[in-house]
This record gives C-alpha cells, structure tokens and sequence, in this order.
C-alpha cells in the first residue's frame, strides 16, 4: 500500500491543511485571501448572479407561510418558506424520504407524488401551492404493513433495479390502477411516460403493473 | 432558490391587483398556473421573479361554457382536462401532446400559450434577446432547433402546442391587467422578433392571458394536431401541425393550417390555405401543398432538414383529414 | 409477459431458478435509505461554485462576503483546500491504487486552478441549510482571466491548440511518456498488399452521460480522527481506500457506508471529489456535511462515455475474407485522463494483421470516464459498422461474414469455452435474418423503409480476487459478509444464493451483510463485469472453508459461531475466458422524417451459468435499451464559440421513455466451463456492447445509406437522405 504519509508531490505537508484543525483554526481558514475582486458576467453563470446576490438571502427575512396539508392520511400543520418546493417540504420536514430528487426540474419523474389522487412532479410544486391537498407518496401505499397488491407485483417482477426512481413509478401506476380496470401494456407505457428510468428497467415495470392490473380486478 | 414570496389569487382581477400592487413596489412578477416551468426557470436563475401569484385557486377561469357565437375556454384549465375536452380536436390533441400526464394534470392553457422559448442558449443563461440582451447566439452556433420561419434577429421557435391549435381555431386572446380586459387576434397577440426580438407575445408585466374565444365552426369541419418529437413523448415539437379543415365530402370549403416549432411565432399557412381552397384533398393535391408550405423557408446552417419535415408533416395531417 | 429463454443447463437448488431481490420490499416502500436520505443530528448542507469558463486562471477568490452570511459555517477553496482528488486524472488512466497516484503527472484536485471545463469545482460552502448555501455561493467573488479553449481531440492536437497541460493535449500513459496506446500485431502492410479491395472510411462518436438518476452527493462526518461517508458508491473498498490516500490517513481511518444507490453505471466506482469536499467541509466546520449536487453539477461533474473518432482501414479478399485491418482512433477525455479512453472492437475478428493506435486527448469539455463497457460500445458500433459496409459492398451476407473471419480458439490461445457460433447461429434463427435483411439495402420502396442488422461480440469475463466472510451461529443462520452495495444488478442477492448454493441451505437460510467497510470485507467494486465472477467465487470458497469447518467440529452450540473467509486468486490455466453475444435488430426508418422505430430486437447471450434469471434478463434488457438511447439519441452539444454546454439534462439528451422501448427477445446459452462460481460469467455489460452497432446495421440496411456519426438523429438521416 506505501506510506500514506508521504508528502503530497507538489504541495508538501507544509501546506496548511484544513483537515488538521489544530494547524489552521477555522477562524484563520475563513479570513480567506485576496483584495475585493470583480465578478465577470460576461459569460451565463447559471443560477448564480451577481443580482441574486443582492437579495441576500437569509432565513430571517424568506417569506414564510402557515399551511396545511395531509400526507397519507396524517394531517400536518406547518410553517413553510413561500420558497421550498413540495419535495423538500416532504423530504426535509416531514422525514418521508421515499419520494426522491433525480433531476429537480419536471424532467425525470422521481419525485412524483399524488396530489388529490393525481400525479404530479413534487419538484416543481411550492409547498404553499399544497396548502389543503391530499398528498400520497410512497411510504402511504402499504396498508398495516401489507404491501399493495402493485407493490407486490413490483417485488415479484424485478420493478426495480437500483429503485431510485421506483416510489416516483409506484405513484403515478397507483393513480392509474385506481382509475382504470386491467390496463394492458401501451395503457401502462402512456400513463408512466412521465417516469423516467436509466437502469432502464421499462420492460420489467411494465410487466409489473400489468401483472398488478390483472390481479386487482375492478377499479378500486 | 431565491427568496420569493407567494400571493395566492382568489380571481383573475385579484391576480391582476396583486401583481400591479408588487410591481408597485419596485418587484418583479411571475404568475404562475401550473408551474413547473416557472419553478425550473426560477431555480436556474433565467426567471428571477420576487413574487409568484399562484393561480391554482382561481375558479372563474378555468371553465368551458359555450355560447351563440362559440366557445370560451379559461385560460387556467388544466391540460388534462382540456385534453378530455370536445371543443375541437386539434385542441384536444395539442394539449394531450404536451409534457406527461404529471405536467398535464397542473399546467394550464395560459401558461402553455404564453410560456418562455425553451432555446438552448435562452435556458443555459445566455444573454440573448429573449433574456434581455442584444444577440442570437444560435445564427453561428447550435441551431437544428432553431427557426425557419419568421426569424431575425432572434431565431427561436415558438415552444407550445396549444398556441398553433388556437391560432388554427381563429381564436381571439383575451388579455387582463390593470386597464381591464381586452380581446386580440392572434396577429395582435403574438410578437415577431423583428417587431419585438425580447418577447414572444405582447403581455406587458402585470397582464395574463385569462381566456380565449373560439368561434363557432360548421358542423362539416375537421381538425387534427399532427406532432413529431425527437422521442415518443416529453418533448417540445421539432415540427407540428395544426389543421381545421371544413370539407363537403373531400372537398375543402375553408382551411385553417398552423405550424408549430418551426417559426418564431404560431406559423399560418395563409398560401397554403389559399390553394386548398375548392380543391379535392388527393395525393397530388397535398404534396403540392407541402411544397407550397415551405416555399419560404428561410433555414439557417444546420436547421435545414425542417424543411423536408415540414412538407412532410403538412402532407399527412392533410391526408389523415381526407375523407375516405 | 415477455419471459427469457434459457438453454444448456438446469437450474441448481437455488441458482438459476428465478428469485426475487432479497432488498425488494425496502426499495418498493421508501424504505431503503440512500445516501441523500440520511439526516444526522446538526448536519449542514453543502453546495459547491462551478466555473462558467471553458477554461480560465484565477487570479483571486474573495470569499469575504459569503462569510459573513448569517449560517455559512465553512468555505474552501483552492486557496486554502489542496486536496489532489488523486482517482480523478491518473496517467495512462488505468484503476487508481498508489503507484499510480505516486506517478500521475497531470494531478487534479479538489479545486483547480487554472480551470479547465465549464463545470470545473472552485470552491465549497456549507451552511445551516441548502438555501443559505446557495447564496453563499453567489457572494463568492471570483476574479477569472479567460483562456483560449478547444473541444475537440482533433483539433486539440493540431498546431497552435491551446495547451490545456503544459506538454500539450495528448494524454501521457501510465510512464508518462507522451505516446498513443498503440497494439501492432503482425503486418498490416503485408496484409493490404494481399488485399483484393481496401477500404477506409471516419466514423465519430457522442458523449454519453451515465445519467444515473441518483445526483451525485456525499455526507461526511469525523469522530477524532476517523471519517466517515455515506455516499452512493459501487465500491466501497476502493472508495475508502482512495480516500485514505487522498487525505493523507490510514484505510482504518476511513469508513464508507453505501446501503443502497440509484445506478452509476461507472461513475461511483471509486472516490469522487464530492467525497473530498464534504470531508473538508465537514472537519473545517466540526459538523456532518451533506454535499448535494443538482442534476447538473452531476452532468457536468461527474463524468460520461469518451467521444470518439475513428479512422478505419480494412484489406479484404473477394470470397470476404478480412487480410488487413487498421484503426487510428482519438478520444476525448475532457481536461482530466480519469479513465483508459479505449476503444475496443477489433480483438473479435481474428484476422492476423491489426494495427490500432489510440489518442486519448485533453480537451476542455466535461470529463470522461468510465461508462457501462467504457471501451466497447462506441468500438464495437465504429468496427462492426465498417465491416457490415465491408460485407455488403463484397457481396457478402454479414452474419457469413462474421462466421468467416471472427476470432476463434487456437492451440496457442484456448478458451475455457467458446459459443460464439452458436450464439450468432441460434440468434439469426430466432430473428429470422435470410427473411428480414434486405440483401440489397435501402431497396424498399416509399418512405418507410425496414431493414435488418445484427452484431455480435466476445467480452472479458476473466476471473480475479475478493473476498468473502461468512458465519453460521447455533440456530443455523448465516451470514455473508460482502463488500457490495447493489448498484442495480442485485448483487446482494446474487452472492447469497451463491452462498446458499454452495453452504446447501435455502435462501431464506442466509442474512448478506454489506455496503460498509467496517464490516465487510474487499470486494472488487459492481464495475467491469467483476462481481459475480470474483466476490462470487471467494464467497463459494468462504463458503466452501466453513462446511470444512462444520465437517471438523460439528455446528456450534450456544453463543458459539464459526468464520470462514477466504480471498482467493484464481486463474483459468491459461485460457481465454469471454462471454459471448449476438445482437439482431429490424427498424423501419421513416425517410421523410428521420424518425427510426425499432420493430424487433432479439438478443442471444451466453454468460455462463446464470445465477439469478430474472436479474440477469433485466440487465441485458436494460442495457440494450441504454445502448439505444446512445443510438439513437444522447450526446453532449456544446457551443464551439463560448465553450458551454448546451444538452444537459434528461430533456434535452432525450433520454427514452416507456414509450420509446421495444420489446426486447433474451436468450441465454448456458454453459458451465467449470470456472467462476458454478461457472458463472457475466451479463452486466454484455448487453450495451452490442445494440448500437446492431442498430446502426439495421438502419443502414434499411434506407442504404452508412451512418458515420452517433447519434443517428433525425437530421444527419435527412441530411444523408437529401
């Protein structure tokens, strides 16, 4: 393995180092360097701006809102940012991190959670805009520890892969068995369209909520 | 994200209040239906609103109600529902075209219609016309998706589907801010880059589209939304079609043909329509429209093989009427 | 249901019969806890700025400003953070261990300066939360001098290219000299001299992001001296082991904890500068750091596929066999030589007479790196393109092609078994090939127009080490102890019904403990078809140790256990040992449009003895589909004049949707050729080897026209066409 301890090539142990605290206080580390700098924007600097800047964001002065809102069945009153999405709202507040975050932008999928029983992408929602909704996510599907009748069918079927965007699958299949009687495959691949998947395990998926369909009879 | 805040609007009038009371006071405003691409615009900092009216609560635009003269639509029905809606299926088609059932199901009419050009170089935070700038990056750069039509100085495409749909439907915009409502063609409502490279339609900061009014239609009248995507779904036209045919038997009394994702704004084969005019909808016929469709077409260095689609588009969505 | 079909073996007591992952349920319920769902008590969240210049020197970083906003509790910077992040560049770009950390020339940091992609990490923040981060990172003054850039391999050897190391844009091999990878086997001189027709043509390649849908993140924390990290990995081992290097500390110093990820696909194989960001962060704030990174810090972070040109030249005799065959090939590494930049193909045809000389280059785009068969696909679609041409233009059907010059054992060079024949014969059966090509391609007549093309391969499946532990109590129940994660595959459960198989006790019977480096022991990383081959066979030998031990002294009673673990080292006596596959596709091009819909896709593998059916079926199916995405859709564009990148992002690489994929035929070939565990080969990356090459076939039958450049997009079909 050789010695770890060997002096780094070009930067020697005489470099302060921020992981040794006993070198360099943290105090010493954050008076940075350097004379006040011009930003360049000449260039797009996606995100971050000198104008955002300006705003100075800080906790004390976001806007927030009183709302309120169900999570699979559980009736929730909180203080939101006007600013933090559906997602981060389910995911950083309320602890329910089976939705997920794959894209941030309504172009994956993952984050698909029901809102009043229909699937949208929970990324691109303020949770203000959820203020009175019924929301269901992955984690409501199982009833008394009973996995649903699709949720079975995905563990019986190789649903998911690497899963991450399984519970995102998982909700919108939910919202079209409760709408639709037995739907055959095209019927599940428009539905779905809107949930990516890379390991691309459409196949499988597909053959799971079919599979699910059957089993489950009339609509529920 | 940025620190924003959000009103919630009980009506169209109350939006319109909130936004001239913000603007007021120095902020920005974005109204937002359904959403997701404000909040994808916000995050990415080419949408740097300090205050969203939410729309989702409105009541009083988002029905359909039909009366002598035609068909009202709110401006704030949801995709989902205007894609089950039997007004016209070149409507319906359009809205079902548009996104995924998970955008569907919150984006609304007004939004799609109104909703910024998804340009590449617009969206990765160049500073181009359409940001406020004064350059298309696209005439030397990266522009297979760019316009055909109605181009310079900006050469982006019109991104929605349910724009060409309304435009075919010779529907007229109805526009609210602050000195009321008020009802303009779609020659009005849209905007050219050579009038106005920095925007696409003429709604001034405070102003939403509330609703359109589709005339009535005789009974003998078809339409279809014929759209291609560079995948199955989820995607912004690479070239689309909207048609509304009124036939007597296979012969064409009146043509309505717009173009989407080709040109700048809803793009209207006035030619086109012309020529269709008394003729009988065979092969011949439809290929020559084809041609006739993109006689002025103006393709840029890598743009070109819209051409070929668009006659190509034209010609099916004009067949797929035919009857048989 | 579209079932596999399997042939050529029986199923055992436990493997080869259809088994449902052992992780299902807490994947199907939100259960299982990735990375980005772990909170520990006073975490902070961390962001990281990027540059916006293709590439630039900085002159100064004023972080002033960002300190001083209420709830930042750490910056760095490369000026107070010279972290080499010794896995992202190593010259010869071979798998980082400490003689090539010791040699690496071009080092990358965690921070560098100058910096050499749009992308490129300058500095790190963590605050009290993700919006607080945020702005801090807008306060942060960055004062750039730009640079001149370039984006492309070729153009980034001519004379006068912007030098983006100091000894120019080719990047050094694993000696450091400054020379092509260069494999010259008997004389390709000789053999065009023989040569009834000599043909040449370019072919050029895409970017392919690995797109995984897990983002990229890493949670850091230290107890003392210790750290550790949950962060989504595919291989703990090595992961820890860089990181200890990286940080100057031991391996026991060291903890990754990694229980379940959202795919890779290559690029969470070893440590990231993620992991070495939040490490700092974490120890200059004395706090856990939660580093995120948004889809498109991940695009332009992490890594892709290597684009590629390649120039070839082929010698051939009338009767279509193949005397001469040369490739000059170039691959676009981005800034940073992170991985080989190979690109293999041309080792399936045995012809005697091969010349290949690779140019990985620097250039200043995103970088690349390891992606699902980091050599093949892109190899596989340049060299079977080129001889599908070769074949027609001689008047030759291209599966007779293929049969005639394909390598086969030798005396010299054995195979531990060898299907190929069977593989492409059982395949062009199934498909129905004498039906579905065209044998005059592009004669179908109107706008749509099908045709058929096949491909076909011989992959790595050699044997290698890891280890294994495993541990029975007095109730009977064992455990495995591994050093997986599950990337996607199921390896968990793969190992365990190995295990089971061998202990003979049911599934049920067997408890797999992995995805943590204080528990588990190495295992190879879920990367290069390694991991059922290798961890399998030491858990078999593991496994193997203890029924010795149960032999010797009975089962334990009471508290008692007994460990068995073994690390062996394997080898096939000097054989070759491959896995083998065939790929069959059918596409109606609309030419009017430039749309192509694939028809029919039957694959034919074999891959050993199967472990799990139903994983193993999935694999091929999903690698297929990713191999058609890079087909037909996926690349990275970016705008030559200011050096940005334009299509990042699911949307504007037109990932597929459901509505996008075939069905897709999968046979396995079982064969026992008594290596590996049960004989066991691989099927993670066969499938990605072969569909674009079969696809661009299909598409060239069918509108008669070569497409030379990935991806087939709509506009280079109509472009071809007009």
């Amino acid at each position: 393995m050789g010695d770890t301890k060997k002096p780094d090539k070009d930067g020697g142990t005489s470099t302060p180092s921020p992981l040794n605290p006993k070198q360099q206080s943290r105090r010493d580390f954050l008076e940075g360097a350097g004379a006040t700098a011009v930003v360049t924007t000449a260039v797009p600097v996606l995100g971050i701006s000198a104008a955002n800047a300006q705003q100075a964001d800080n906790a004390a002065s976001a806007p927030t809102t009183s709302i309120r809102l169900t999570v699979n069945g559980v009736s929730h009153s909180v203080d939101v940012e006007d600013r933090w999405t559906l997602v981060e709202l389910l995911r950083d507040q309320l602890d329910l991190t089976g939705t997920k975050i794959g894209c941030d932008r309504s172009e994956c999928g993952a984050c698909t959670v029901l809102m009043n029983g229909k699937p949208v992408y929970s990324c691109s929602q303020l949770a203000v805009w959820a203020d009175g909704a019924e929301i269901t996510t992955v984690e409501g599907l199982a009833q008394n520890g009973q996995l649903s009748t699709l949720q079975q069918a995905f563990v019986d079927n190789n649903g998911p892969q690497c899963g991450f965007c399984t519970p995102g699958q998982l909700m919108t299949a939910t919202a079209l068995l409760n709408n639709s009687q037995s739907p055959n495959s095209d019927e599940v691949r428009s539905a779905l369209v809107g949930n990516l998947c890379r390991c691309s395990n459409y196949n499988a998926i597909v053959e799971a909520v079919v599979s699910a369909g059957e089993k489950q009879g009339g609509v529920a | 994200m940025k620190t924003l805040s959000n009103i919630n609007a009980s009506s169209i009038s109350d939006a319109v209040a909130a936004a001239q009371q913000a603007l007021g006071n120095g902020q920005s405003i974005a109204f937002s239906g359904g959403g997701t691409d404000l909040l994808q615009q916000i995050k990415d900092g080419t949408d740097r609103s300090d205050v969203i009216i939410n729309l989702r609560n409105v009541t009083d635009a988002s029905q359909i109600t039909s009366n002598g003269s035609g068909t009202a639509i709110g401006g704030l029905i949801t995709l989902t529902d205007l894609s089950g809606s039997d007004v016209s299926a070149v409507l319906a088609e359009a809205a079902a075209s548009v996104g995924t059932p998970q955008i569907r199901n919150v984006a609304t009419l007004s939004g799609n219609v109104t909703q910024r050009p998804w340009c590449w170089y617009y969206r990765n935070g160049f500073n181009c016309y359409k940001a406020g700038g004064n350059e298309c990056f696209s005439v030397v750069g990266e522009n297979q998706q760019h316009a055909i039509f109605g181009g310079g100085p900006s050469f982006i495409v019109h991104p929605s589907d349910v724009a060409p749909a309304l435009v075919a439907l010779n529907a007229s915009f109805v526009v609210s801010g602050p000195a009321g409502e008020r009802s303009l063609s779609a020659q009005e409502f849209f905007v050219l880059p050579s009038q106005n490279p920095q925007q696409e339609n003429v709604l001034a900061p405070g102003e939403l589209l509330s609703g359109v009014n589709i005339p009535s239609a005789p009974s003998n009248t078809v339409s279809t939304y014929h759209k291609i995507m560079d995948r199955e779904a989820w995607t912004h036209a690479e070239v689309s079609v909207a048609a509304v045919l009124t036939l007597a038997g296979n012969r064409v009394e009146a043509a309505s043909i717009v173009l989407g994702g080709v040109a700048t704004i809803p793009w209207k084969l006035d030619a086109v329509e012309s020529f269709l005019v008394g003729k009988e909808l065979t092969e011949a016929v439809v290929r020559e429209a084809g041609a006739l469709a993109v006689a002025d077409a103006q393709p840029l260095t890598k743009n070109g093989h819209k051409v070929p689609m668009t006659s190509a588009a034209v010609e099916r969505t004009l067949m797929s009427l035919a009857s048989v | 249901m579209s079932e596999a079909k399997f042939s050529g073996l029986e199923p055992l007591n436990t493997i080869g019969n259809a088994t449902a992952r052992v992780d299902a349920v807490e994947r199907v319920t939100g259960e299982a806890k990735y990375s980005r769902d772990i909170k520990l008590p006073g975490m902070l969240y961390g962001q990281v700025l990027r540059s916006p210049h293709p590439h630039a020197r900085i002159r100064s970083i004023d972080i002033t400003e960002a300190s001083r906003l209420p709830g930042v509790r750490a910056i760095i910077t490369s000026d107070n953070a010279q972290i080499v992040w010794g896995a992202g560049s190593i010259s010869g770009g071979r798998q980082y261990n400490d003689p090539t950390k010791d040699a690496t020339l071009h080092r990358r940091y965690i921070f560098n300066n100058p910096v050499r992609f749009v992308g490129d990490s300058v500095a790190a923040v963590a605050a009290v939360d993700r919006n607080t981060a945020e702005a801090a990172l807008a306060l942060i003054e960055v004062d750039y001098e730009e640079l001149p850039f370039v984006l492309e391999p070729e153009a980034a050897l001519a004379d006068g290219a912007p030098a983006i190391w100091p000894e120019g844009n080719l990047c050094p091999d694993f000696r450091n000299n400054f020379e092509p990878m260069v494999s010259d086997i008997g004389d390709v001189e000789a053999g065009f001299a023989e040569a009834d027709r000599v043909f040449e043509e370019r072919y050029e390649t895409g970017f392919i992001h690995n797109a995984q849908m897990e983002p990229r993140c890493a949670l850091a924390y230290w107890q003392a001296d210790k750290l550790t990290l949950y962060t989504p990995s595919q291989g703990i081992s090595n992961c820890r082991h860089d990181t200890a290097r990286d940080l100057g500390l031991e391996d026991h110093q060291v903890r990754i904890v990694c229980n379940y990820m959202g795919g890779g696909f290559g690029n969470k194989n070893q440590n990231q500068d993620a992991d070495l960001v939040a490490a700092t962060l974490s120890r200059v704030a004395a706090a856990p750091v939660m580093l995120e990174y948004s889809r498109r810090d991940d695009w332009l972070g992490v890594h892709g596929r290597w684009p590629t040109v390649q120039y070839y030249k082929i010698g051939a005799m009338n009767d279509g066999t193949v005397t001469a065959m040369q490739m000059r090939g170039y691959s676009g590494m981005g800034p940073y030589r992170k991985n080989s930049g190979g690109i293999s193909g041309m080792d399936v045809y045995a012809c005697p007479n091969r010349l290949r000389t690779i140019y990985p280059v620097y250039t200043n785009r995103t970088t690349s790196g390891n992606f699902r068969a980091p050599s093949e696909p892109h190899g596989f679609w340049g060299i079977e393109s080129m001889m599908d041409d070769v074949a027609y233009k001689l008047g030759v059907d291209p599966v007779e092609f293929a049969l005639k010059n394909m390598r086969r054992p030798t005396d010299d060079r054995p195979f531990t078994n060898y299907s190929l024949d069977e593989v492409i014969t059982t395949g062009a059966e199934q498909f129905d090939w004498a039906s579905r090509r065209r044998v005059t391609p592009g004669s179908d007549e109107g706008p749509l127009k099908r045709g058929s093309g096949f491909s076909f391969m011989m992959f790595r499946a050699g044997v290698g080490t890891s280890s294994a532990i495993v541990r029975v109590d007095s109730a009977q129940n064992y455990t495995l102890f591994v050093g997986v994660t599950d990337i996607g595959p199921g390896a968990k459960t793969t190992m365990g019904m190995i295990a089971a198989e061998e202990l003979g006790v049911p599934l049920s019977q067997v408890e797999v403990v992995s995805g943590d480096t204080d528990r588990c022991p190495y295992s190879v990383g879920e990367s290069g078809s390694r991991t059922t081959i290798q961890t399998g066979y030491a858990v078999v030998q593991a496994a193997k140790d203890l029924k010795q031990q149960i032999a010797a002294q009975g089962m334990p009673s009471g508290s008692e256990v007994l460990i068995a673990s073994a690390t062996p080292v394997p080898n096939t006596d000097g054989k070759t040992r491959q896995c083998f596959g065939a790929h069959f596709v059918e596409v109606e091009v609309d030419t009017r449009i430039g749309t192509t819909r694939i028809l029919k896709y039957t694959t034919v593998h074999e891959s050993g003895r199967i472990i799990n059916p139903t994983t193993a079926r999935d694999q091929i199916r999903g690698a297929t589909i990713q191999g058609i995405g890079q087909a037909l859709h996926e690349d990275l564009l970016y705008d030559p004049a200011s050096g940005q990148p334009l299509t990042t992002g699911y949307y504007r690489a037109r990932h597929l949707t459901h509505l996008d994929i075939p069905d897709i035929e999968v046979t396995f070939i079982e064969v026992d050729d008594g290596y590996g565990p049960f004989g066991a080969k691989t099927a993670g990356e066969a499938g990605i080897i072969l569909a674009p090459a079969a696809v661009a076939n299909a598409i060239a039958n069918a509108i008669g026209k070569r497409m030379t450049s990935l991806p087939i997009s709509r506009d280079k079909i109509l472009g071809v066409l007009a």
